[in-house]
């Protein structure tokens, strides 16, 4: 009885995850399909081809892959830089009276605000600063975008360490700066990959700054491969390999750090 | 140097990376957007004039503005009830041991994780009439719709957004669910209560806040959407689908009237400043979600 009941869960979970995923696994099945394939309609399959996967990495002289290292650049940038600021900021706040609620209530104030407000004023800004459609007015961009939500993840977890191990290693002759950096951060890692991981998601999956900050030489890959589609004749069986490349760096982190991924996500949700 | 002054120093030397960048990229850039709203500003025209309060009356009687005002509330508000429901009940469904349940979890996860504007991309390539395979199971079972018409194109965002976002209320809930003691279900089970009454009397009051938060955090990320609308419709037919974010990207990137985007933009923060306290008091404080 209580088998059966089980398995009926496994079928309808597994439907439920198969649904939300029709999507993806739809351009999977049409990246491998040569271009008569595909034109002969959805269901119609021949013998699989890898030919679009050549031409998305370069083989047809797309720039996709100047898409995807930009991509790459701006994402890693952002987390690097999301860090270096969060940390040590976050840190000040919650045990060195920084700010005081300041800093917790505005970054949940930025949190909540649409993106789509700061986009004149970036456009005006990066063009100040002669920074548009450059990688590090991405990068900053980015930043900006992720700050908050880095803060508010940090600031839980720092809030989680217990006073005495500070005060401990303060007795052991630690100053403020050897207690975060020796102390502090080997605790903390798992929030620190939570943030990493979410920061790198958010920046790579970025449109709407891309958009607006960027025109040819810094386009990351999602602005690359909507442009790409909204141009005319639409190569299908590329496009598809690029959206499939594209989508593989946060899967693939969202599958293996899954841990950190959840309880960062949920933290984000409901603590500040 | 006594370590009273040291830890005063440190605590500025800590935080002057984030006053710097606030400084620079946060503070300038609202006081920036806040009174660009008052200035003539384009592309066309460089010449910035002072108009005051000229762009923020154009804006507040433009049908257009009034028209994505009311469509992204509906649409925020419908897809943040569906999903919510949604994603409560799939909690629920996986809040349990089962064969397989790691694989459908990480599934589960993936919609979250792809970029909305190249999900946009897959949405158009699932429902291309040629050879998209949605359109082909339709006209299988005798259904020869245009899914991009006036009538359908709403119900099917609708449904897009369903598709993406009840993995993240269902995420969200379902750590709540996690973190639920267990002895008060078991205690309730020896007092007899049933699967529905359990459910009802204490899984739904102790989740409260947990819901709140899902269902604001939707509401809030339906009110700014972007990118898949774009992608997809780019607003259209007409006007019909045009979000917020989307007039104002389109007022000031495509009509380069930065002047009527920034106005705008100051109108949609007025009127969601006022909720953030509310989010900051009820969720966001430490030991609400405990």
């Amino acid at each position: 009885m209580t088998k059966r009941r089980l398995w009926g869960t496994t079928v309808a979970v597994g439907l439920i995850a198969i649904l939300v995923n029709v999507p993806w696994f739809n351009t999977l099945f049409v990246s491998f399909k040569s271009d008569g394939d595909i034109s002969r309609g959805a269901t119609a399959a021949g013998t699989p081809t890898t030919d679009h996967y050549a031409n998305a990495l370069g083989a047809a002289g797309y720039d996709f892959p100047r898409f995807f290292l930009n991509s790459a650049m701006i994402a890693l940038g952002a987390v690097l830089l999301v860090l270096l600021i969060a940390i040590p900021s976050t840190y000040s706040a919650i045990r060195l009276g920084f700010g005081g609620r300041f800093v917790m209530n505005a970054s949940s104030g930025l949190r909540l605000l649409p993106a789509i407000f700061f986009a004149v004023p970036y456009f005006l800004l990066m063009s100040n600063l002669r920074m548009l459609d450059t990688v590090p007015g991405l990068i900053l961009a980015n930043t900006f975008l992720n700050l908050p939500l880095a803060i508010i993840l940090l600031s839980a977890g720092f809030r989680d360490v217990p006073i005495e191990v500070e005060e401990a290693a303060k007795v052991d002759g630690a100053n403020t700066y050897r207690i975060l950096y020796s102390v502090l951060m080997p605790i903390l890692a798992p929030s620190l990959v939570a943030v990493a991981v979410l920061v790198f998601i958010f920046s790579w999956n970025d449109y709407l700054f891309a958009l607006v900050l960027s025109s040819s030489n810094a386009t990351p890959i999602t602005l690359g491969a909507a442009n790409f589609v909204t141009s005319t004749g639409i190569r299908w069986g590329d496009i598809s390999a690029t959206a499939v490349l594209s989508t593989l760096p946060p899967v693939i982190f969202a599958v293996f750090a899954q841990r950190y991924l959840v309880s960062g996500l949920s933290a984000g949700a409901v603590k500040g | 140097m006594s370590t009273r002054t040291t830890s005063r120093l440190s605590k500025w030397v800590l935080g002057s990376p984030l006053i710097v960048f606030a400084l620079i990229f946060v503070v300038y850039p609202v006081y920036q957007g806040i009174q660009t709203g008052f200035y003539s500003l384009s592309l066309q025209n460089p010449d910035t004039l002072f108009t005051g309060l000229e762009n923020f009356g154009t804006v507040l009687t433009d049908p257009g503005f009034l028209a994505a005002a009311k469509f992204t509330l509906l649409f925020a508000l419908a897809v943040t009830a569906i999903e919510t429901v949604l994603g409560f009940g799939l909690a629920l469904l996986v809040n349990r041991e089962f064969p397989g349940k790691k694989v459908f979890f990480t599934m589960l996860l993936v919609p979250i994780m792809v970029a909305p504007a190249l999900l946009g991309v897959m949405f158009r390539l699932l429902l291309n009439g040629d050879i998209g395979l949605v359109p082909e199971v339709l006209r299988g079972v005798g259904l020869d719709v245009s899914l991009f018409a006036p009538n359908t194109v709403v119900p099917l965002l609708v449904l897009l957004d369903v598709l993406q976002w009840t993995p993240f209320a269902f995420l969200i809930m379902y750590a709540g669910l996690q973190s639920f003691p267990s002895d008060v279900l078991e205690a309730a089970q020896v007092d007899g209560a049933g699967r529905l009454r359990t459910l009802r009397s204490i899984v739904v009051p102790m989740m409260k806040p947990i819901i709140f938060a899902a269902l604001f955090l939707r509401l809030i990320d339906a009110i700014r959407t972007f990118d898949v609308v774009y992608v997809l419709t780019a607003g259209g037919p007409g006007t019909k689908t045009t979000t917020m974010s989307i007039y104002i990207y389109k007022t000031a990137f495509e009509s380069g009237q930065f002047g009527l985007a920034a106005a705008a933009s100051t109108i949609v923060m007025v009127v969601l400043i006022p909720f953030v306290p509310l989010f900051v008091k009820r969720i966001a404080t430490p030991g609400a979600a405990e």
